[in-house]
């Protein structure tokens, strides 16, 4: 699948954003007072705010944006839409929840709209996911690791910042950090499980069974079994298809750059986390550090994703 | 209803003709919009196409055979581009046609992610998704003559390797061929119920090795009618 920036971008960004919010109201809810409300609600905005410059990132990979409004009528079917209304409602409600925060105002609706914000994070976060977990032509993609990934990378990314954010405003910034390190290693292994799953061959489809000739092309006489391959591919020059779906990455580029994500995304943030220096500025070098390892893990997740479409280009295998 | 094609992988010669009678008749669809080229006329031209021949080659030599595919829309039953769409532009009639409203399209591209067929190309002329539209324009005009509310592609065939039909009806001529023949559809494994159906080709013959007798006697005879042939 073509890495497009946007949605990659968008992924990464609204990921963190939305672990952030959900981390945050967890915090409030469940352990009310470790971190003043001032943190809080920056964190809050924080959060709203990446998920914002993620939307508006996502709205640039439309080719007819005018219409982007209409994305919201499908809910019955469409993770897209799913993922747009639940968008709207944490937008409400996460402002709403902002506002009370700055005001340090307690009682029924802060926690009523503590508990809004957590679950319509996380539905966003899990429609995302499904976006790609529900597309069955891409075996890299229609995964359970897939939604596991996106929950899981995007707590980790969350968890980070708000360890930055503990690090500026809490006391005691040990168990923000014991925190994040626990979701890193959760996620880290998630990640790893994804590769593992993905490089599996079992569910790969076959260009003869594509083009429907997998038993072999059948007739009068004994059935020969065939094997295919492409002669012509009808085109003389790049097509949507090809430019949609065409994008390959070199084995061997792919493996050094997981080496990259890993050690980026994971390796360096979690060796902050265990020395134990509870310095803001080395948290938001960690975070920098977490984000750009993410982008390229990301940008794997398309870079490795291979269509069925390739097939009827010639692609042997999914 | 179930409206598609079927297409006799034994007869195509893999001419083309369908997918140019495609692309002029829906260049002024009003079903779909204008179909967009990009540099026809440049050193790289591109363009949306509804329908698109690939050209394969089956087996190993001496018993090969090259299969030529023609591919459009499958108009399935269970079709996960409709069902996907955020926007309620993609959508299917109940005589099977799967449509996309070019008013409602966002351009988002799921739609072309979840067909594993390639069927779905964006134009991104118009930002909008287009498709193969069972030329629905011409199959219900009472203004065309009975034989002539066909789809231009399989009007086009020069080897009849394309008819129309309803896949319903298990009395009509689709039907039946595809009964007779053993129709099948492309990955059925997904889940997507495809309605086209494809005739397979027929077993490849081996190319006689030099010292088979059939081989020849084959030589034996023609040079034998040759000095008569070319008198």
């Amino acid at each position: 699948m073509k890495p497009a920036f946007s949605i990659i971008f968008f992924t990464v960004s609204s990921g963190a954003g939305l672990g952030l919010l959900a981390l945050i109201a967890l915090v409030d809810m469940l352990a009310h007072g470790v971190l003043p409300s001032y943190a809080l609600w920056r964190g809050a905005l924080l959060g709203l705010g990446l998920v914002a410059a993620g939307l508006a990132s996502s709205v640039l990979h439309l080719a007819n944006p005018r219409n982007a409004w209409r994305s919201m009528v499908r809910v019955r079917t469409s993770w897209l839409s799913r993922e747009a209304v639940a968008a709207v409602a944490l937008f409400v409600a996460g402002a709403a929840y902002v506002l009370l925060l700055t005001r340090d105002a307690a009682g029924a609706p802060r926690v009523l709209l503590g508990w809004a914000t957590c679950v319509f994070a996380w539905a966003v976060l899990v429609s995302t996911a499904m976006i790609y977990a529900s597309l069955k032509p891409i075996r890299q993609w229609h995964t359970r690791w897939t939604p596991a990934n996106y929950i899981l990378l995007g707590h980790w990314s969350g968890a980070l910042l708000l360890a930055t954010l503990a690090c500026a405003y809490a006391a005691h910034a040990g168990a923000f950090l014991a925190l994040a390190a626990l979701l890193g290693v959760v996620a880290l292994a998630a990640k790893l499980a994804y590769w593992r799953a993905i490089g599996a061959t079992k569910p790969a489809l076959t260009l003869e069974r594509a083009i429907g000739v997998a038993e072999g092309v059948r007739g009068p006489g004994p059935v020969s079994v065939a094997h295919a391959r492409l002669l012509d591919v009808g085109h003389s020059h790049g097509t949507f298809l090809t430019r949609e779906f065409g994008f390959v990455v070199a084995q061997r580029h792919a493996r050094g750059l997981r080496v990259v994500a890993l050690a980026l995304g994971f390796g360096l943030p979690l060796v902050w986390l265990a020395s134990g220096i509870a310095q803001w500025r080395a948290a938001l070098a960690a975070v920098a550090c977490c984000i750009i390892g993410l982008l390229i893990e990301r940008w794997l997740f398309f870079a490795e994703a291979r269509h069925t479409v390739r097939l009827y280009h010639g692609d042997p295998r999914t | 209803m179930k409206l598609g094609l079927l297409i006799d992988l034994d007869t195509c010669v893999g001419c083309h003709a369908c997918a140019i009678a495609c692309k002029e008749w829906n260049a002024s669809s009003q079903v779909s919009g204008a179909l967009s080229d990009y540099e026809p006329f440049g050193a790289e031209p591109s363009g949306v196409w509804f329908n698109r021949v690939r050209h394969y080659e089956v087996g190993d030599y001496p018993a090969s055979k090259t299969i030529n595919f023609p591919l459009s829309c499958m108009h399935c039953a269970d079709a996960d581009c409709v069902s996907v769409c955020p926007t309620g532009a993609s959508y299917r009639r109940a005589d099977g046609i799967v449509l996309v409203d070019q008013d409602k399209c966002m351009g988002c591209n799921l739609c072309a992610w979840a067909c594993p067929y390639g069927a779905r190309e964006l134009d991104t002329v118009s930002g909008t998704m287009k498709k193969c539209t069972l030329c629905v324009d011409r199959i219900y005009d009472v203004m065309l003559a009975p034989e002539d509310r066909q789809p231009a592609c399989v009007l086009a065939c020069p080897t009849r390797a394309r008819l129309f039909g309803d896949f319903d009806d298990p009395d009509s001529e689709v039907s039946r061929l595809a009964a007779e023949r053993g129709g099948f559809g492309l990955m059925p494994e997904l889940g997507y119920a495809p309605v086209n159906r494809y005739l397979p080709p027929r077993q490849p013959q081996p190319v006689l090795g030099e010292d088979d007798p059939r081989a020849l006697l084959e030589r034996g005879l023609a040079s034998l009618a040759s000095p008569v042939i070319r008198r």
